[in-house]
């Protein structure tokens, strides 16, 4: 750590683990609904508030994630201060305070209605709001800089885009097509755009710092790799236009651009393993290394392949609404962001408290709990999903007594979900003790 | 590979794919009205809207297949069900469907039954390009279906009554209620279901068109 100003990012963390506990408390009681029918709190939190709040947890401490990491990262690329810290603060605990307000408004009734994007308008304007700050915020701060690198480049697209994007959201339309098409360019373009060029850019810092290749390199292979996820991710947001209302050309447009989307995640992962095997420096923090080579990978199964599994329009007529989405959704978050933010995590966290030398014991365990029942997880709903699409699309038999023959399932999904909150606890107790229990670098 | 080059073809890669993206989307906004027949969307079709979105329905039930999986597809619910049925469910959905996995009852006013019925009504007729397909067994059965057997279906009365191993637990098997029952006492059942057992909690379908009644009795009494 170069500047005193990236002690920022400690705060965002810190929210940003705590949800993240969160969000899997959440996700525990929302998978219980579906293992037993009686449900003792449907009127107190049912399924929909439960959900609601499992998912906006999620989006909302990735958020934090990618802000403390951008606020970590663009003092060493810009070579200068953050512009001000005080701005960085307001814009946390304002942040902090509307995700709060969000959820005791879920729970008391208070919705906007449309999945993931519930927030009630004057809590979406908040967010505006927060946006601005942190854009203005990281944007004076890159306008000091004597040399833009390609990394603060692609980071300040990425954010740029993410604020852009939201604003499309933020509308009631009349027709449910209409907004269900415009709803797409928030949650599509985000993740398999916005987040990505994020994602790109916090990757090729933490790999350059790490493995000390080139940085021409590096700027490179960023290039190519958001180039391509732009390109493919665009358009492609076709593949969720098949069955919206929307024209037939979309089946050909978004079969064509999505079945490329796993090539841009795939150059990610053989760019990775060979900045790693390439190293000009001993790799002293292995447990990052772990995180970001086990983070593409997952990116790689569960955004890439699980995702073209039942991208193309024949399969995705049959499976489209099954749990086979939510299999998909479980295992690209966990790939993608969740281990990007905590490969970030790992990355910044030492620096920041200063601890040169700590016990990764833990992190480890913690790495391979949340891995190894993640892959299980998916797979149970996956089989879940197959389950479904046989006997009710394909065999036409009805909802719910469908349900009754995934319930099995379901409950392999919900019994490994508490082998991955244990993962996820193994984490939050590293993250907060960490430096505290000084351990010789044998222990 | 320069690193102007790669520049190139991020630069190139993202407008090509931006410009797609914008053209067909304004293509799709000038099809959406005819596609969604727009001309039917009235007011209480919007009110409708919001009245979905501001109980939040789409976190338990995907509409055109987004959103929650807990409950069903509305999408073309109203393809199966009468808008009657979709007023009784909504204005107490465990007496209608006392299945396991329970609906909460959210309350709400006659005026927006009407609407949130109207809204879903509006949504069935939005051309999806066939989504959901026809499942291959069901359109196989479907050919040979007695008139009655539709009726049965769409009041949704296997929620609670089971023929040939699927349905409900709550009534009566009517796997043979045929043998058991004369047709009389059946078509009785039906508009009166406290004449037999004045405990009996089925509701009454004494408002159901004659000639659906008259089809469902023909169809539960040839169940033998």
């Amino acid at each position: 750590m170069k500047y005193e100003s990236q002690k920022i990012a400690y705060n965002y963390f810190v929210v940003a683990t705590l949800l993240f506990g969160l969000q899997v408390i959440f996700g525990l009681i929302t998978g219980a609904k579906y293992v037993w029918d009686f449900d003792p709190l449907l009127n107190i939190l049912p399924f929909n508030t439960a959900r609601a709040i499992h998912i906006n947890l999620l989006v909302v401490w990735l958020l934090f994630g990618f802000m403390g990491g951008t606020y970590y990262i663009v003092p060493e690329e810009a070579k200068t201060e953050i512009y001000s810290p005080k701005l960085a603060q307001l814009q946390l605990w304002l942040f902090a305070a509307i995700g709060v307000t969000a959820i005791i408004g879920y729970i008391a009734g208070w919705s906007w209605g449309m999945p993931f994007l519930e927030q009630p308008t004057v809590l979406k304007i908040g967010i505006v709001v927060v946006a601005l700050i942190f854009l203005f915020n990281v944007f004076m701060t890159m306008i000091k800089t004597k040399e833009w690198t390609v990394i603060q480049g692609v980071l300040l697209g990425g954010l740029v885009m993410l604020a852009l994007l939201f604003l499309f959201g933020i509308f009631f339309m009349k027709n449910l097509t209409t907004q269900y098409y415009y709803w797409w360019w928030v949650i599509h373009l985000w993740v398999e755009g916005a987040w990505e060029l994020i994602t790109g850019s916090i990757m090729a810092f933490i790999l350059l710092k790490l493995t000390g290749v080139d940085r021409e390199l590096v700027e490179k292979w960023l290039y190519i790799e958001v180039g391509l996820v732009l390109f493919t991710g665009m358009a492609g947001t076709g593949h969720h236009y098949y069955w919206i209302g929307t024209p037939k050309y979309w089946l050909w447009v978004g079969a064509v651009f999505s079945a490329l989307e796993p090539l841009p995640i795939l150059f990610m992962v053989i760019d990775t393993l060979r900045d790693v095997k390439e190293r000009k420096v001993e790799i002293e923090n292995k447990l990052v290394l772990y995180w970001a080579v086990g983070g593409v990978v997952m990116h790689f199964f569960g955004a890439g392949v699980w995702g073209f599994a039942h991208t193309l329009p024949q399969i995705n007529q049959w499976t489209h609404g099954t749990q086979i989405t939510a299999s998909h959704g479980h295992f690209a978050f966990f790939g993608a962001y969740v281990m990007l933010n905590l490969t970030m995590i790992y990355f910044a966290l030492p620096q920041i408290k200063g601890v040169k030398v700590f016990n990764q014991g833990l992190g480890f365990k913690a790495f391979w709990t949340m891995n190894f029942f993640m892959i299980i997880m998916v797979l149970g709903l996956a089989v879940a999903g197959v389950i479904q699409t046989y006997f009710q699309r394909v065999l036409g038999m009805d909802y719910l007594t469908t349900q009754g023959f995934m319930r099995l399932w379901f409950a392999v999904f919900w019994v490994s979900a508490w082998g991955f909150a244990a993962g996820a606890l193994m984490y939050i107790i590293d993250f907060f003790t960490m430096g505290r229990i000084q351990k010789s670098p044998a222990g | 590979m320069t690193l102007s080059q790669a520049k190139a073809v991020f630069i190139w890669g993202t407008v090509s794919s931006a410009v797609i993206l914008l053209a067909l989307t304004y293509n799709s906004l000038s099809q959406i009205p005819q596609r969604t027949h727009e001309d039917r969307l009235d007011a209480q079709v919007a009110s409708g809207k919001w009245v979905w979105q501001k109980h939040n329905c789409n976190d338990c039930h995907t509409i055109l297949g987004i959103g929650g999986y807990y409950a069903p597809d509305l999408t073309k619910v109203m393809s199966y069900r009468d808008a009657g049925w979709m007023k009784r469910f909504l204005k107490d959905p465990e007496k209608v469907w006392p299945a396991d996995r329970k609906m909460p009852n959210l309350h709400l006013t006659d005026q927006e039954i009407t609407e949130l019925t109207a809204f879903l009504g509006w949504v069935n007729g939005i051309d999806t390009n066939n989504w959901p397909p026809k499942p291959v067994a069901a359109a196989a059965a479907t050919a040979s279906e007695k008139p009655g057997e539709a009726v049965f279906k769409a009041q949704g009365c296997s929620a609670c009554h089971t023929i040939n191993g699927v349905g409900g637990k709550v009534g009566p098997d009517l796997t043979k209620v045929g043998g058991r029952r004369t047709k009389e006492w059946i078509e009785e059942q039906l508009k009166n279901p406290k004449s037999h057992n004045p405990d009996s909690i089925m509701p009454s379908y004494a408002k159901l068109p004659e000639k659906d009644r008259e089809a469902l009795v023909d169809y539960l009494s040839g169940l033998k």
